[in-house]
């Protein structure tokens, strides 16, 4: 295996040195999930408005996207520019791999233009600024209107009135013994850190030492084992389950509740109409936090042009390009001007994400969250729902890797 | 002194060793690609094992001896996915080595569209491994999946299981992927070997009054021994390595149930970014296996001469 890594490293070098590009072209990589791609439009627009630039802009698949970045900054075949979220960041400053851009950004005339706070949240710890914020969305609860009230049952706000509604929403519809809707859909596998943050997080839990394995702590995570061990509340799949699996159920009404961001809304509506709906997370053990989820763009310190690369990460920040932009991933905008008037989400979704603003987190910004996310927790609350380690010990676990 | 008028006497001696160098020249384009693509890779892996190498700390490569390889034997997960491997190995390769005979014994037969069914039988083999990992997704979905459909219509269970997700049934549902997809190649390697066996001995058997399982056991499986020794190898190596089928159908997960020690290796590399801790996990792997090759090829080799 590490014979196929060093030679994908050594096709990378090779790659680099192959390729000798033309002084003003700008390497510009980015993940959609959305196969529309709406970047050749934008690229065409900004190629025009700026004669002598050529974008090469790169899809690379979200599942490996930072394996590539990571890989490709050490191999010295780097993007010049490149989408980034806010947990890579502290891996990217230790590798001297990011440009300070705040000079540039206090410089630009779009700067006014940007929501309040976006800034501020994508500070470097160091004081530099690195990133550009591109889009935003926030995490909150879609639910099924018609099953509710089918049930007579209200919106849960808190954990406990959501275990209650789960309990009840999980039912046998056609009689055959066995339940066909679950009340939640659980996101076991990659990216399910954020519905476990919600659940236990909220508990006034952080990341600090013995913080997680405080009684609050592990009661947040055994809450969430016995929702699915003893309530039955998630589908058997939940441990392995990703974002396919948890939309894809709830779309076909094999669940009745999930957590995602308006992102998917579009799709969510296309299948079930006005049958669904969000809210925000429902508040647990005293608090409430759910996850916010970033997105910026960023040059790197190896790119020849970081002029060229500057204006066309401006460019896609501005405000009517953030527009076209925000419309093929479905996120939000991120300047005020396309907040203002913008149709492309039905209203309650966007109210949802708004309603959640106030207590949105991101996790925190140290090198070790990258570890946290792709695998410490997975791994860890696959074992916890499958019952081969209690939620003291998966708890534990995160606490080492934070405080070793 | 060579001038225009020597040659006739030194040609010999220049064609001598034009002759012996010429080889090795024309040798040298691809020993020196392989050297390049197989062996550096390889050296440097085995260079990085030796040093604490996390990717996003390019500056901080120190030479820490074999403490990679001590951490290695006290990781709880080393062992779990070392426990794996074997399960892997020693299921998959009888398992595929068994369904590959028995369709080479079949298809060596006599009926009518024989060429099509062998041309079909290929198809597992040939088709992208990814492909058949998202297909045998969806074959075990808990919710869709035609297996639970298909056992649930049959009385065999009573609520759909999510044969993934569990962690006692995932690894198994793995292997019955991977032997679903590797046994055309032991029945098309059987086949040919079953082509070589002159007819001639099986009617001198049948004139001596040796029935069909006499002529399988001292006819057959002799003639086919060469053959089988071959595949076996070959699969092992090729399975124990394999990691793509996994990775695409649970990644490992739930847990660390189909975690194999290639995978953990790749993950610890790629996804952790921890290639000196990666790259020993490879090499103590690397050594395993070839301590196994070398085990089986003298057990082996000996049995068949």
């Amino acid at each position: 295996m590490s014979k196929l890594i060093s030679a994908a490293l050594a096709v990378g070098l090779l790659a680099g040195t192959a390729t000798a590009y033309a002084d003003e072209t700008v390497r510009f990589w980015y993940h959609f999930d959305n196969a529309d791609n709406p970047m050749s439009e934008l690229v065409a627009k900004f190629e025009k408005a700026n004669p002598g630039i050529k974008i090469e802009a790169e899809n690379i698949p979200w599942n490996s996207y930072y394996d590539n970045l990571y890989t490709s900054i050490v191999a010295g075949n780097a993007p010049d520019a490149a989408m980034v979220k806010m947990f890579a960041q502290p891996r990217l400053v230790e590798m001297g791999a990011l440009e300070p851009i705040g000079d540039r950004i206090d410089a630009w005339d779009g700067k006014a233009d940007l929501q309040d706070n976006l800034l501020d949240l994508t500070k470097a710890s160091d004081g530099n600024s690195y990133y550009l914020p591109i889009q935003y969305v926030v995490l909150y609860l879609y639910y099924r209107q018609d099953m509710l009230e089918e049930l007579g049952l209200e919106v849960p706000k808190t954990c406990d009135e959501f275990r209650d509604v789960a309990m009840k929403l999980t039912r046998d519809t056609d009689g055959d013994g066995q339940p066909d809707v679950y009340g939640f859909g659980f996101r076991g596998g990659k990216g399910g850190h954020d519905h476990w943050g919600s659940f236990v997080l909220s508990r006034n839990v952080d990341f600090s030492a013995g913080s997680l394995t405080s009684d609050a702590g592990v009661a947040g995570t055994q809450w969430v084992v016995d929702l699915f061990e003893k309530d039955k509340v998630f589908p058997p799949s939940a441990p392995n389950d990703g974002f396919k699996e948890v939309t894809g159920a709830f779309k076909a009404g094999k669940t009745a509740m999930t957590i995602h961001h308006i992102g998917s809304s579009n799709g969510m509506v296309e299948a079930l109409g006005d049958a669904v709906s969000a809210t925000p997370v429902p508040e647990c053990g005293g608090g409430h936090w759910t996850s916010f989820g970033d997105e910026s763009t960023a040059v790197f310190s190896s790119a020849e042009n970081k002029d060229a690369a500057w204006k066309w990460i401006s460019f896609l920040s501005t405000a009517g390009n953030n527009m076209e932009f925000n419309k093929a991933t479905g996120q939000l905008p991120v300047t005020k001007t396309d907040s203002e008037g913008w149709t492309l989400h039905e209203k309650r979704f966007v109210d949802a994400t708004v309603q959640s603003l106030p207590f949105a987190n991101l996790l925190p910004n140290v090198p070790e969250t990258s570890d946290f996310v792709n695998t410490v927790w997975p791994v860890n609350m696959q074992r916890a729902l499958t019952g081969e380690i209690t939620a003291e010990q998966m708890n534990t676990e995160i606490d080492k890797l934070y405080n070793p | 002194m060579l001038t225009m008028n020597e040659p006739a006497d030194r040609l010999p001696g220049r064609a001598a060793l034009a002759r012996k160098v010429l080889p090795y020249a024309l040798l040298s384009p691809a020993v020196l690609v392989t050297l390049a693509i197989v062996f550096f890779p390889m050296i440097q892996a085995a260079w990085m094992s030796l040093h604490d190498y996390i990717l996003w700390k390019p500056k901080d490569f120190t030479f820490v001896g074999l403490k990679n390889f001590a951490a290695a034997l006290q990781d709880e997960v080393f062992w779990i996915s070392l426990r794996h491997t074997i399960i892997w190995i020693a299921v998959t390769i009888p398992a595929q080595l068994l369904l590959g005979l028995a369709t080479a014994l079949l298809l060596n037969q006599q009926f009518p569209w024989r060429p099509l069914a062998r041309a079909l039988i290929i198809i597992p083999w040939a088709l992208p491994s990814v492909v058949i990992a998202l297909m045998w997704v969806w074959i075990y979905d808990a919710n869709y999946g035609i297996l639970n459909e298909f056992m649930l219509r049959l009385g065999l269970i009573k609520a759909s299981v999510p044969w993934l997700a569990d962690p006692d049934t995932a690894l198994y549902a793995i292997i019955l992927t991977l032997t679903w997809q590797g046994f055309p190649f032991f029945a098309v390697m059987i086949l040919a070997g079953l082509q070589s066996i002159p007819k001639s001995y099986y009617e001198a058997a049948s004139l001596d009054g040796a029935g069909p399982m006499r002529q399988f056991w001292h006819i057959t499986l002799p003639g086919i021994s060469g053959v089988l020794v071959t595949a076996v190898l070959l699969r092992t190596i090729w399975v124990a390595n394999s990691i793509d089928v996994i990775y695409v159908m649970t990644g490992g997960g739930p847990g660390y149930a189909t975690y194999t020690l290639p995978l953990y290796a790749f993950i610890k590399a790629r996804t952790n970014l921890d290639f000196g801790y990666g790259s020993s996990l490879a090499v103590l792997f690397t050594l395993m296996l070839l301590g196994l090759v070398i085990v089986y090829l003298r057990r082996a080799g000996r049995s068949v001469n």
